[in-house]
């Protein structure tokens, strides 16, 4: 690709020439975001791969709930891939809970098996003689550019008050993550906080699959959060900056995947914010921010 | 019983598609329970996603997919990934299972850009890379795998004491002189290698399902190392071959079909134990205790 036309999209892309381009803009910064946001409990409380599992356990649910109703109506989809992905985590700590597995094992268990499911009903789908099946690819690896105005409607609300909810809880959810004994004496109902991100992080990855799809939402929860993660030691400004990554993550994705044919928004997404992490690691190397505490530095 | 057989008489590609699943299940099987046995599983979902990119840069060493070029590309992704994973776990600051989802849906999705746009003559696009196709397997890949999958199972007995040691006690193993580091990029090189070489037949799914599904099924059952290995790849075949006749009967993707077949068997088994040890202690309220590393396997 030339130059010119590099340019040219990319003065198309900023001015908003194109409503849907606009759209995907909009979704792709949200889910980024909220993932960046979600993604840093999930991370700290190391259930990182659980989102992983999570993401990949949407496709049975979405492509189950288009199978029934035959449409792509919003709702179903997204109802479907929660009581899929709900099921693999509930799945996830049955197998764990029971002692003849290993917990890591638990998870890639949940995984393989749901996502294999989720591969045979794709494989159904795609051979229904009708049309409305083409564009159920978009949400392995996201599609924004596809995201109409009432989905961008659903989505933002969606997105807007899990965001809110986390804030407002933000300090007893910090509490449970850091001190579970201290939250469990201040009162803190320690399993309800557990359903609760597990919650968030499944309705996080079911919001998510438009813009970045199945496969790879787990990276807007793990990469940003662990950046932010690098580079500061508060919980607030790790949230903030873990939020602005995802959310730039998204906007470069989203221009990235409307200037250069062929790429989806999802692995743009993910590499941006992988970039980000890599500047991180490297010049976060030695600055004095990295030591946890000062013992730390006495002892190290 | 003709739907055991008739599908067999369709054509060669039934019997093409079986060899491909047999010689990716075993020694995915094998390798898999020193994965398990390691706490390593969620390695495995990165290894076999990393199987992508290790087939980009073999497409860009030799300008298609030559065998050689495919091992090649395999080690250099199997290197580096686990070198990425290590170092980023290192620090402190990066939690160790968040290092391999960092670490590996990066190299994924760089896989995917590069299939979906310089790479698009490699003729895998994103469709081949969840479902493979494993009623069209090409003979490079039958060649490589044939190759290949002795060779790891070789590799396997060969190091045996020293993945069996390092994988029980590696403190231990390490004490003793054994290079617990060396042994852990073999094993995580070779399973990237037979995940790339099965790449095209399978897709990048049924490897996870084939690494971990097998593992945790033979830990339900028996508690011995040897025994594990035997009922992992009892366990990888009949999920294999079981869903392979799912696929031709019910119409739909191999990939998909092994992995649920795999999981019902893991379902099977669990619920077999169960009840196994309900009825031997009648009416009493024990359970089989956490396994633990000084009585036998893990």
């Amino acid at each position: 690709m030339t130059g010119a036309i590099l340019a040219e999209r990319t003065l198309e892309f900023v001015t908003f020439e194109y409503a849907f381009a606009a759209r995907a803009l909009v979704a792709s910064v949200l889910v980024g975001a909220l993932c960046g946001l979600v993604g840093t409990f999930m991370v700290l409380r190391r259930m990182s791969l659980i989102g992983d599992a999570a993401g990949h356990a949407t496709l049975p649910g979405v492509v189950g709930a288009f199978l029934v109703t035959g449409s792509k109506a919003m709702a179903p989809l997204l109802a479907g891939g929660l009581g899929t992905a709900l099921l693999a985590t509930w799945v996830v700590e049955r197998v764990a809970g029971g002692r003849r597995t290993r917990p890591d094992a638990a998870i890639a268990v949940s995984l393989a098996v749901f996502f294999g499911l989720g591969l045979v009903l794709l494989s159904i789908a795609q051979r229904s003689p009708t049309a409305a099946q083409a564009g159920l690819n978009g949400i392995l690896f996201g599609n924004a550019a596809g995201v109409t105005t009432p989905q961008l409607v659903t989505l933002s609300v969606i997105a807007l008050t899990l965001a809110a909810l986390v804030l407002a809880l933000v300090r007893p959810l910090t509490v449970a993550t850091f001190d579970p004994s201290f939250a469990r004496a201040a009162g803190v109902p320690l399993h309800l906080v557990r359903a609760g991100v597990t919650l968030a992080l499944t309705l996080a990855v079911v919001v998510s699959i438009h813009a970045v799809g199945v496969v790879l939402v787990a990276a807007m929860l793990i990469t940003p959060p662990s950046t932010a993660l690098l580079v500061t030691r508060r919980m607030p400004s790790a949230l903030a900056v873990s939020a602005g990554i995802g959310a730039a993550s998204g906007a470069v994705g989203a221009w990235i995947s409307f200037v250069v044919d062929g790429v989806s928004t999802g692995p743009a997404m993910v590499l941006v914010a992988s970039a980000a992490f890599a500047l991180a690691w490297v010049f976060a190397a030695d600055s004095p921010v990295r030591l946890p505490r000062r013992a730390a530095r006495v002892t190290s | 019983m003709s739907w055991l057989v008739e599908p067999w008489t369709w054509g060669a590609f039934m019997a093409r598609g079986a060899l491909a699943a047999t010689l990716v299940a075993v020694p995915c099987a094998v390798l898999g329970v020193f994965l398990y046995l390691r706490r390593m599983s969620m390695l495995a979902d990165a290894l076999a996603h990393i199987a992508l990119p290790g087939i980009v840069v073999a497409w860009a060493i030799s300008g298609g997919l030559h065998p050689g070029a495919m091992l090649a590309g395999a080690v250099g992704v199997g290197l580096a990934a686990t070198w990425g994973i290590e170092a980023i776990s290192r620090r402190a600051r990066v939690r160790s299972d968040a290092a391999i989802g960092i670490v590996f849906t990066a190299l994924f999705a760089a896989g995917i850009i590069a299939v979906s746009t310089v790479a698009r003559d490699v003729h895998i696009d994103t469709d081949c890379v969840l479902f493979g196709d494993l009623l069209a397997v090409s003979d490079d890949t039958l060649t490589l795998l044939s190759l290949l999958a002795p060779a790891s199972l070789l590799a396997v007995v060969l190091g045996w004491r020293w993945l069996a040691v390092t994988s029980f006690d590696p403190r231990f193993a390490a004490a003793v002189g054994v290079p617990v580091v060396a042994v852990h990029y073999a094993l995580t090189t070779t399973v990237t290698a037979v995940a790339v070489a099965g790449f095209e037949a399978v897709g990048a799914v049924v490897p996870i399902a084939l690494l971990v599904l097998p593992a945790a099924t033979a830990h339900s059952l028996t508690h011995r190392l040897t025994s594990m290995v035997a009922v992992a790849v009892a366990h990888a075949l009949l999920a294999s071959f079981g869903g392979l006749y799912v696929a031709v009967w019910f119409d739909v993707t191999p990939a998909g079909a092994i992995a649920v077949v795999g999981g019902l068997l893991y379902g099977l088994a669990r619920i077999a134990m169960r009840v196994g040890s309900h009825t031997l202690v009648a009416g009493s309220t024990h359970t089989p205790g956490p396994v633990d590393a000084g009585r036998s396997v893990a």
